[in-house]
């Protein structure tokens, strides 16, 4: 795998790459897509996909309220809050955004 | 009272004929922690207070001449992918390094109502991901056979607590084998329910179509005691069947349990496998003829597909599923906190460094097979590929009743074995991932009883069923273990 097209990943999976993982990566990335070739060899034109674990098929609950969950036990784990409320980095930098 | 030998039915009976107290079987098994655990690794957290509480409210009932059900008062390991309210739960990830569960899993829910005793959490490899524990943020978990091999993975730590009598049964969890391969590494029972049997609320998902919660015991009896108390519908996990799905297929009598026909699938028995592993398979064989089973040889043909369709979806949903830690609602990594400026400056950093390798790996492998001119290639090439492995079960099981098969290629490696090679790890899969992907029970029973210390390194064999037959696996189980 080039390693452009690791770099292209790396960005849409929203992960900062460490330089001295990225030969060894772009390598398993390369052995590991290979493996997969096998599957070409099957023929699926006629075949249903998969989705999913189960056939379930809109599976429905009353709209009520239900209990509450313990929002305060959930905002505790926020890194940082302000008044109750979630508080993140700017959203928009001077960079511009993609 | 001898704590390596205690099951739950034994130690219901000593509680209730108060023989001893749930306080000194709890202490007992804190004690052999902290004695063995430093060589182990099994535990991420030990919950020493939590355990010896609930143990006195187990000893005050009886005290006070209540009931008690058969569960209260076992002490039980749960992998740190399962939420327990208040107490720290990682996934062995240092991304979640700090977090706290704010609720109880529906696992935990129901086995509190039981009055279990918890007594930590144990270690995996990180996000359920790997066949070793040696994928852990934390540390290794050894296998308490030889402590230079694996334990397994990825539940091996709550399989290593269970072989090495920190804990009398423990909870895994089970995507493409992370209960089986670890259980039969150290020779304990290990049981992946019928997808959608167990809920899977307030589990730390992994791969969602194929992620599973299962018993990890000594024996067969044990895992069906714990599986009955974890199953059934949940209103939160909408993937969960309907409870008349669940408890249609009952128990059948000793008598008809040997009437089951035992379909060996011959591309199960390849070249190159591990002469331990094929003889061991063997002499369960000869042992499940001697009790009066029938063998019949089966088809799969596309079981050797099976790896790469696994390799394939499981990424994909890793990196949807994996897509929530980017530093935002959970706590943060403190190295990364500092030296943010942007929300998406944020994302990255806490992403790249909070996540080890292997889960880089899969996000990034999942996000390519689902990327725009790759995803029929790959991602909708394997759906189709698993309907076609579902579709060789079903023919099969309209002429066998249960599959039996080796649980993994070879017994346990060593450490550093395979840890830089991804794909050769991934190989230690091919024997557990047919039945996640398509949905069936599955259980990895030891071939015999291992002796710690002796040398031999355990070999556990699987057997599969029709879905939500678990019934038929318990009773086969339970007959080999008694009467083999």
């Amino acid at each position: 795998m080039k390693r452009e097209e690791l770099e292209k990943l790396a960005k849409l999976g929203r992960i900062e790459l460490r330089p001295e993982e990225e030969e060894k990566l772009q390598g398993d990335m390369e052995n590991i897509l290979n493996y997969f070739k096998e599957l070409q060899e099957i023929p699926t034109e006629d075949v249903a996909p998969v989705a999913g674990g189960t056939s379930f098929f809109n599976v429905f609950r009353d709209d009520t309220p239900g209990e509450e969950i313990d929002g305060e036990a959930a905002r505790m784990m926020f890194p940082e809050t302000e008044d109750g409320f979630l508080k993140v980095p700017p959203v928009f930098s001077s960079e511009g955004e993609e | 009272m001898n704590l390596k030998e205690l099951t739950v039915k034994s130690l219901h009976n000593g509680l209730v004929k108060k023989e001893f107290s749930a306080r000194e079987v709890t202490y007992g098994f804190l004690d052999t922690i902290r004695a063995e655990d430093g060589e182990i690794g099994a535990y991420l957290s030990v919950l020493e207070d939590g355990a010896l509480e609930q143990a006195d409210r187990v000893d005050a009932m009886i005290k006070d001449g209540k009931e008690i059900s058969l569960l209260s008062g076992v002490p039980l390991a749960i992998k740190d992918n399962m939420l327990i309210k208040g107490t720290r739960t990682t996934a062995a990830s240092k991304i979640l390094e700090y977090y706290e569960a704010s609720y109880d899993a529906t696992v935990i829910e129901k086995l509190k109502k039981e009055n279990v005793v918890f007594l930590g959490k144990t270690n995996l490899d990180e996000f359920a991901m790997g066949a070793s524990t040696e994928n852990s943020g934390f540390h290794v978990t050894k296998n308490p056979h030889d402590t230079e091999r694996v334990a397994g993975g990825s539940s091996g730590g709550s399989v290593a607590a269970v072989a090495a009598h920190m804990a009398l049964a423990a909870l895994g969890s089970d995507t493409g084998g992370s209960i089986r391969q670890p259980s039969a590494f150290c020779g304990v029972v290990g049981m992946k329910p019928t997808y959608s049997a167990v809920s899977r609320s307030g589990l730390i998902a992994m791969a969602s179509s194929l992620d599973q919660i299962g018993p990890i015991t000594k024996t067969v009896e044990d895992a069906e005691i714990l599986f009955d108390v974890i199953k059934g519908k949940d209103k939160y996990d909408a993937t969960s069947a309907e409870d008349e799905v669940i408890h249609r297929f009952r128990e059948r009598a000793p008598e008809d349990v040997k009437k089951l026909k035992i379909g060996i699938p011959k591309e199960y028995f390849i070249d190159g496998m591990d002469n331990r592993v094929a003889h061991a398979v063997e002499e369960a064989i000869a042992r499940l003829k001697t009790l009066g089973f029938t063998f019949e040889e089966i088809s799969l043909p596309h079981a050797k597909y099976a790896l790469a369709v696994y390799y394939i979806i499981m990424p994909a949903e890793v990196s949807a599923n994996l897509a929530r830690f980017e530093g935002v609602r959970y706590p943060g990594i403190p190295e990364v906190e500092n030296e943010v400026n942007s929300l998406k400056d944020l994302y990255f950093k806490t992403r790249g460094t909070g996540f080890g390798a292997e889960p880089r790996r899969r996000i990034l492998l999942g996000t390519y097979v689902l990327s725009a001119g790759y995803y029929d290639a790959y991602y909708a090439k394997a759906q189709k590929v698993r309907r076609l492995i579902r579709n060789d079960f079903e023919d099969a099981f309209r002429k066998v009743d249960v599959i039996l098969a080796p649980v993994a290629p070879t017994p346990a490696f060593k450490i550093g074995e395979k840890a830089s090679n991804p794909l050769e790890m991934y190989l230690s899969d091919i024997f557990t991932v047919q039945a996640s992907l398509a949905g069936l029970p599955g259980i990895s029973i030891p071939v015999k009883e291992y002796v710690m210390g002796s040398g031999e390194l355990p070999i556990g064999f699987q057997l599969m069923g029709k879905p939500f037959h678990e019934a038929d696996l318990f009773g086969i189980g339970k007959l080999y273990q008694k009467e083999g």
